[in-house]
């Protein structure tokens, strides 16, 4: 709870309120009840319009194929019902193969991003949690500055590192290694690594892999892995978000009492089997929180796209976000785009009610007080 | 949550939804109306740079002080994007570039006002021009200028490699030849751009190309088409053609620049980018080798549209005729280094530029952009495979391509 | 090695308390522990550096001449320095222009988000009204909708309208957020009751009670709430790539993000381009370390909007 140093009661005061009655008391009630309505009012307002609102009318969009002149409410837009949608699944054809490739990118970019990143964030906090560190304050600050930034602005700054004869190329060249022309490269990382060490050819891959399709992609497409391209974006939301879930470590982490370590320490155990024994298990509520929000945050990824490769090279570092914005702007398609979107929304709600179940009652160790609060949303 | 909470959100929501739905729906004009007195332009252009900005906002303020309008020229960032926003807004620019490759999409959206008709002179644009804007028979806008692709030679690398005037290639024979004698000096022979805006022209060479010439068929997966890409396909295997990512640069242009290979395919834009960024190299422009069956390059070129959405429709085609007007064209022509659309004007130009020839005689042969909506997404999935062209099947690449074009047309 | 009995109690023990013990200093550190210690200090030190690092490289390059940078993109030290690229970002692009647009839309919609949210939050916190729950579990299901599925139906709204392409139609869907409300809640739920008895009963009505009486009261989740409205006002993008498209309406994201234009990696002005980055990034950055601690309260207790 964002407060002054003292500690918070334990329970909302609203709980221990008596229970709520149908009946309402006039007089004394009746200003609250106004004034109550009153102050929400705006805030509701704002959010009805500019939230729910849009909701429902991209909703209507997505079941038509307006083609974004003038109004989709009025006559006259014609109305394709779930043609949208059985087009990006049922259908065999450019769109389905468009948005088949953006999933694979974008799961491919969840599957890489979201354990890197736990393990970092992880692995920092334990590190700046030691007693008697110095400087804690200034690693921690080192580590959480990249999260407050400007996704554009570090985009721009990656852009230049990750030039063919930029920064990190540069690095490269000191350990002899030649670095790749990051952002035209659209080789899949999968299939570099299998090239490498012999078991397909990259530049004539085995039939049965390329013949058969997955709804309308082939196998060999989805196996390809992440692309260097998107090797790069990884690297940078993976160096801007672990700083956030490092804290959310770490504050994990200080609310183990010490005399565990210390009991730990009398029983013989060596610093790593006190970390593993005792420390990850009680990070568990920690760790599924972290894991779960990464798994909402990248499916959104938009932003790093939008700036750094606009989908290219050949389309590897295409999402479905950047995809559905595409689709209505650029192509002036904006049922698609919206069908698209509406997609993606059930996936990322399907990894919110995820996070609602795992992080139901526990009746484990006492959870901190934060992560109570989580619970409760 | 209880019974009446949920009750309220229902109602909540209804509301929300009515409001929402009645907001909306209501008054959108088809057919704006017409202002009297003088006009307040929005005009939106995709500038090629500075120069280009400039020359236009200059001729603007003209046309407005002589007429007593207003023009503001606004260069776009990202035109294709901003148009797109702008139309699916209710105040889209009066003026704006259209390129012939988005042309269709937007007419066939019916965001143009079709105004060929109410140009007098305009048979003294090139046809193959016209032809790019044509939608349903009719002529949408004048086209302001145009370019198309050549071969440019690096002159000292050519005589590093032994190679004289008698060498440059005007076949795709002898282009490989050359090609081969280039390496054999150590020298990259040819850099060209990994997109069917420059691939595309080999295709033309072969008799192919990824429509028919009404634009109503697909013929993607023609064998000539074929022919092109294995041409293509066998140079850069063999070390003889590389795309610009290959050797760190951008584009064909940069990497000619940097001197990095003696023979690029680029268009009009490669002089100006030459003279402001790499001064120093010395070239010369030929017109593209002939293919099978012949001459062939590709053609790019804009278009002055018209918003169909314009309350100031007679001022704004009297800014477009001002625009396209003769002494206009080769004021453009001077600030900016395009090619003036007016056939008429051919003569004046060459003098002007005789280097130029190469890149004016492929006006005669030029296959301008696809001309049929929806098509974006098509060709920039055949991009996407010809980025790869190396390690792809030719013949898959162009059937995906014939289907995909098959759906668009279709839908 | 199993949990030896004194581990188990103690786990079982330790789970009740909450405050962290007062540190102690050690007798004595073994070999095996001080490089332990050795060892840590080098990861975090090899992690701070490439924590930090990318920020270096931008301050130096952005002292570079174009060739320079492109060329020696590591070298720390530019050769010729040069402050070329300021100029020209404030000559030759529409920065000053950005910075006005953002200073405008951020300042309205902090101070409006402050004022909005708390207010909000204040009264479902403690104000008896019908509908309460339901509005509150509203907010809820909104905080999980993802910034990204709502870009096309934003638009969509803004049109309709009649806001798109104006101040309007970037400022105003900006002035409230559900975060915030949900932090305020919070926030307002642990003020003892007391004291809006002892109000009412002086006769003060809800408004004044909550002016007066409670907002005082409410300063350090007041400031949390205007740091994390600012930040994330300031580093908005994706509302306005689609809320305006003129150029005058740019916002400092918006400018940069057209000012790079999807380049792969090729072009060349890149100390114009890490400049007017880095001016963008320095706002935030003095809030930030001004106000660190708060920062970090809002990143761990429930602000989990990125």
């Amino acid at each position: 709870m964002v407060l002054t140093s003292e500690a918070p009661p334990r329970r909302p005061v609203s709980d221990a309120a008596p229970p709520r009655r149908r009946r309402r008391r006039s007089g004394l009630q009746r200003p609250e009840r106004v004034a109550g309505w009153l102050f929400v009012a705006p805030v509701v307002v704002l959010l009805t319009v500019f939230l729910l609102v849009p909701i429902l009318m991209a909703l209507w969009v997505s079941f038509t194929s307006w083609n974004g002149q003038g109004s989709p409410f009025r006559a006259g837009v014609p109305v394709s019902g779930g043609e949208n949608y059985a087009r990006l699944f049922i259908e065999d054809g450019l769109t389905r193969q468009d948005f088949m490739t953006s999933i694979r990118n974008n799961l491919y970019y969840v599957l890489t991003v979201v354990p890197l990143q736990t393990v970092l964030a992880l692995a920092l906090a334990l590190a700046v949690n030691q007693r008697l560190l110095r400087a804690k304050s200034f690693f921690r600050t080192a580590f959480y500055f990249p999260s407050i930034t400007s996704s554009v602005a570090i985009s721009v700054v990656f852009l230049f590192l990750f030039a063919n004869s930029g920064a990190i190329n540069g690095v490269l060249a000191w350990f002899g290694i030649d670095g790749p022309n990051w952002f035209s490269d659209p080789r899949g990382v999968l299939h570099i690594i299998l090239n490498a060490i012999g078991l397909v050819d990259i530049t004539n891959p085995p039939a049965l892999l390329t013949d058969n399709e997955l709804l309308g992609l082939p196998w060999w497409q989805w196996l390809s892995g992440p692309s260097v391209a998107m090797c790069s974006i990884i690297c940078l939301v993976v160096w801007t978000t672990s700083g956030t879930f490092m804290l959310m470590f770490l504050a994990a982490l200080q609310n183990i009492p010490v005399q565990l370590e210390e009991a730990s320490l009398i029983d013989g155990a060596s610093r790593w089997q006190y970390v593993r024994k005792v420390v990850l298990p009680m990070l568990k509520p920690t760790m599924f929180l972290v894991i779960t929000l990464g798994l909402i945050g990248t499916w959104q990824v938009f932003d790093q796209v939008y700036v750094m490769s606009k989908g290219n090279p050949a389309k590897t570092t295409l999402t479905p976000a950047y995809l559905s914005f595409r689709t209505a702007f650029l192509d002036l398609n904006f049922g698609s785009g919206a069908a698209i979107a509406f997609v993606l929304f059930a996936i990322i709600i399907g990894m919110t009610l995820l996070q609602r179940w795992v992080m139901r009652d526990r009746d484990e160790v006492r959870r901190p007080r934060w992560f109570r609060r989580v619970r409760s949303v | 949550m209880r019974t009446s909470h949920r009750v309220m959100a229902v109602a909540f929501l209804t509301t929300a939804m009515v409001a929402g739905a009645s907001a909306c729906g209501s008054g959108f004009n088809d057919t704006p109306e017409q202002k009297s007195g003088p006009a307040d332009l929005e005009i939106l252009i995709g500038s090629s740079g500075q120069a280009e900005t400039d020359a236009v906002q200059k001729a603007a303020a003209a046309w407005a002080e002589a007429t007593g309008n207003t023009a503001t020229v606004v260069p776009a960032q990202d035109l294709a994007q901003q148009l797109g926003q702008a139309f699916a807004g209710s105040n889209p620019p009066d003026v704006f570039y259209v390129d012939a490759g988005r042309f269709a999409d937007y007419a066939k959206a019916g965001a143009l006002l079709p105004y060929g008709k109410d140009i007098p002179d305009a048979d003294d644009f090139y046809a193959s021009l016209r032809d790019a804007f044509t939608f349903d028979g009719e002529l949408y806008c004048i086209p302001k200028d145009f370019s198309t692709i050549a071969m440019q030679i690096n002159t000292d690398l050519w005589a590093q490699a032994g190679l004289t005037d008698d060498d440059v290639p005007t076949t795709w024979d002898e282009l490989r030849s050359a090609a081969e004698k280039l390496k054999a000096a150590n020298i990259t022979p040819i850099v060209i751009g990994d997109t069917r805006d420059r691939i595309g022209a080999f295709m033309v060479q072969a008799g192919g190309w990824i429509v028919s010439k009404d634009g109503t068929e697909a013929t993607g997966d023609s064998p000539e088409n074929l022919q092109a890409l294995q041409y293509m396909q066998g140079l850069i295997k063999d070390g003889l053609a590389v795309y610009p990512r290959d050797i760190d640069t951008g584009w064909g242009g940069e990497a000619f620049g940097k001197q990095l290979a003696a023979i690029t395919f680029e268009g009009n834009w490669i002089k100006g980018a030459l003279q402001n960024d790499f001064p120093d190299v010395k070239y010369e422009v030929h017109e593209m080798p002939a293919g099978p069956k012949g001459k062939g390059t590709l053609s790019f070129t804009v278009c002055w549209g018209i918003s169909a959405k314009t309350q100031y429709r007679e001022q704004a085609i009297d800014f477009v005729r001002h625009m396209t007007s003769a002494e206009q064209q080769i004021k453009f022509t001077e600030a900016f280094g395009v090619m003036p659309s007016r056939a008429s004007l051919r003569d004046e130009y060459l003098k002007q530029f005789p280097n130029d020839e190469a890149f004016i005689a492929g006006a005669a042969y030029a296959q301008g952009p696809v001309k049929a909506p929806k098509m974006d997404s098509v060709l920039s999935d055949f991009d996407a495979g010809l980025q790869q062209l190396a390690s792809t099947d030719p013949k898959a690449l162009l059937e995906r391509l014939q289907d995909n074009t098959e759906a668009a047309l279709a839908g | 090695m199993a949990l030896d009995n004194t581990t188990a109690d103690v786990l079982g023990a330790g789970a009740m308390v909450q405050a962290p013990a007062p540190q102690r200093r050690p007798r004595r550190l073994t070999p095996r522990q001080r490089a332990a210690k050795a060892a840590n200090y080098a990861v975090l030190t090899f992690f701070g550096i490439i924590f930090l690092y990318p920020f270096v490289i931008q301050i130096s390059n952005t002292f570079k001449t174009e060739s320079d940078a492109a060329n020696h993109p590591l070298r720390l030290i530019p050769d010729p320095f040069t402050s070329d690229s300021f100029l020209r970002i404030f000559s030759g692009t529409d920065f000053p222009l950005w910075v006005v647009n953002s200073v405008l839309v951020t300042v309205i919609a902090t101070v409006s988000r402050v004022f909005l949210d708390s207010l909000a939050g204040y009264a479902l916190a403690r104000l008896r009204f019908g509908g309460r729950r339901a509005i509150f579990a509203a907010i809820i299901a909104v905080m999980a909708v993802p910034g990204v599925v709502l870009l096309i139906p934003k638009f969509l709204v803004l049109n309709q309208l009649g806001m798109y392409d104006s101040y309007s139609g970037l400022i105003i869907p900006l002035l409230a957020d559900a975060a915030g409300v949900f932090i305020m809640k919070q926030f307002f739920e642990s003020i003892p009751a007391g004291l809006e008895e002892a109000a009412r009963i002086d006769g003060a009505g809800p408004f004044r009670t909550y002016w007066s009486v409670i907002l005082p009261l409410a300063r350090p989740a007041l400031i949390t709430l205007t740091i994390l409205s600012f930040q994330g006002t300031w580093n908005e993008f994706p509302h306005t790539l689609v809320a305006v498209q003129s150029p005058g309406l740019f916002t400092l994201p918006r400018g940069l993000a057209d000012l790079v234009g999807g380049s792969l990696g090729s072009g060349m002005q890149y100390p114009l381009k890490l400049g007017a980055a880095l001016l963008t990034l320095i706002p935030v950055t003095i809030i930030f370390f001004i106000f660190q601690k708060r920062f970090v309260r809002g990143a761990t207790e429930g602000a989990i909007k990125e």
